[in-house]
């Protein structure tokens, strides 16, 4: 039964952007988390945490997101822990997220001077002191550009989710257009509402590094 | 009693030899001139002394602390030796007040009012109080230098280490970082310093260092090594920078 595309439609679509952005949130918090701690370990005065990081970072870097969902969601009912959507894309978005946040924030950090390090340790402060007081503010001005830049990506891999049957977005544009049929027109307005949440973002990161400039 | 103790002490970076069997005492009080070619160690053996190069064998002692034992404290170990850098080394995001109070609040727990009170004293003391709430980047190389000697001196150090401090500096911006060494030699604090100014060397230092290929070529009191060199290398070099 094919019917009208009507506002209601356009309503529920922006329903469905919610939870795009919920996810993202989540994803981020969580990864943002994760990927911190697994940075810290990459730059660690202690080889085995730097390996162990490494290989983490390696393993989600070097596999498909989508897997990584199928993963959690399909791979986990096996040893009898049912998962729901939700529990499932934000654990394999958080994973993916902390594996790619950690790496650039690991370059930021690395982008500071040895020469602050040297400084720093030769004033008696100990590695977490010197992350904290030296290297993170720092950092943190030069990391803004392209962790925006990844969270925007991370927005629209959301809509991977919709394979496991987690309704954002991409979700529910497709079951717009099964039921009306305008794949054109309801697939240009989900992109448009990725626009919507993306283009923000962008000029936040921007208004965020001009305000840092001048503050140092 | 010696404050600085290296025995037989030797670094290299791969087959590269830079330190070679080195042994030396610092007595307090002693204002000690390394000077010597580029490549020759002179750096080395005083970025050695707080720990910041490993050794790969030899013994270094500050006091009675191993510096190069693997338990070793640096962070009291770096308490009492400060060190100046080339570059200055100033931490750019954080104010002239901030660089200087940071490590005596974090690490010896000092309160705001105290470290401010500091921070306003070792900048008396180089002559840039009214530079306090500048940022490193609005000063000059040569008030750079001036505030990372501040920043070194506000953990009262019991030894000073300066590493080729003038050598980045605009020939105009070198006398005011050499007249605030000049000061706190007056002052009595042992000093170490790898320099290229011979000049300064001669009217500051009670002692020279002259290293050649990694080793201790000749060591002794300033008058003697500049006026008397013993040694073909040293005699050539000194040629060299005094033209």
């Amino acid at each position: 039964m094919i019917r009208d595309l009507t506002w209601l439609d356009f309503a529920y679509l922006v329903y469905a952007a919610r939870w795009t952005v919920a996810l993202t949130a989540l994803a981020f918090v969580g990864g943002g988390l994760l990927g911190l701690l697994i940075a810290l370990l990459r730059l660690a005065p202690f080889a085995p945490a730097r390996w162990l990081a490494l290989g983490y970072i390696q393993m989600i870097q070097g596999t498909p997101l989508l897997a990584q969902l199928f993963v959690f969601y399909f791979g986990f009912p096996i040893f009898g822990y049912q998962v729901t959507p939700w529990i499932a894309a934000t654990a394999a978005f958080s994973i993916y997220a902390s594996a790619f946040l950690a790496e650039i924030w690991r370059g930021c950090m690395q982008a500071i001077a040895r020469t602050q390090w040297e400084a720093s340790a030769a004033l008696g402060l100990s590695f977490l002191e010197q992350l904290h007081h030296i290297i993170m503010p720092q950092a943190i001005r030069i990391a803004i550009p392209p962790t925006v830049g990844f969270l925007v990506q991370l927005v629209k891999n959301t809509s991977l989710a919709a394979v496991i049957g987690f309704i954002e977005l991409t979700r529910e544009a497709q079951i717009t257009t099964a039921a009306t049929f305008r794949p054109f027109t309801v697939y240009g307005i989900a992109a448009l509402l990725y626009f919507c949440i993306c283009f923000p973002l962008s000029e936040l990161s921007q208004r965020l590094e001009r305000r840092l400039r001048v503050a140092r | 009693m010696s404050l600085v103790r290296i025995e037989n002490v030797a670094k290299r970076f791969g087959r590269l030899t830079v330190l070679d069997d080195v042994s030396l005492k610092v007595a307090p009080g002693e204002i000690i001139a390394v000077i010597g070619r580029s490549g020759s160690g002179k750096s080395t053996l005083l970025r050695c002394i707080n720990g910041l190069e490993p050794i790969q064998s030899g013994r270094i002692w500050f006091e009675d602390m191993v510096v190069n034992a693997p338990n070793t404290d640096l962070r009291r170990l770096r308490q009492q030796v400060g060190i100046v850098f080339q570059s200055y080394n100033l931490f750019p995001h954080l104010s002239v007040e901030r660089n200087i109070t940071l490590a005596p609040t974090v690490v010896k727990k000092m309160n705001a009012a105290a470290a401010r009170a500091l921070a306003v004293d070792v900048l008396r003391r180089v002559g840039l109080e009214d530079k306090i709430a500048a940022y490193p980047d609005q000063l000059s190389g040569g008030q750079q230098q001036r505030v990372a000697i501040a920043r070194s001196l506000a953990m009262a150090p019991k030894l000073m280490l300066f590493d080729e401090i003038t050598s980045a500096l605009d020939p105009e911006l070198i006398g005011e970082v050499l007249r605030v060494l000049e000061q706190m030699a007056r002052s009595g604090m042992t000093m170490m310093l790898v320099t290229h100014e011979m000049g300064f060397a001669r009217n500051v230092a009670s002692r020279v260092i002259f290293m050649h290929q990694g080793k201790i070529w000749e060591d002794g009191p300033t008058k003697d090594i500049l006026n008397q060199p013993k040694t073909p290398e040293l005699v050539s070099f000194l040629g060299s920078v005094l033209h």
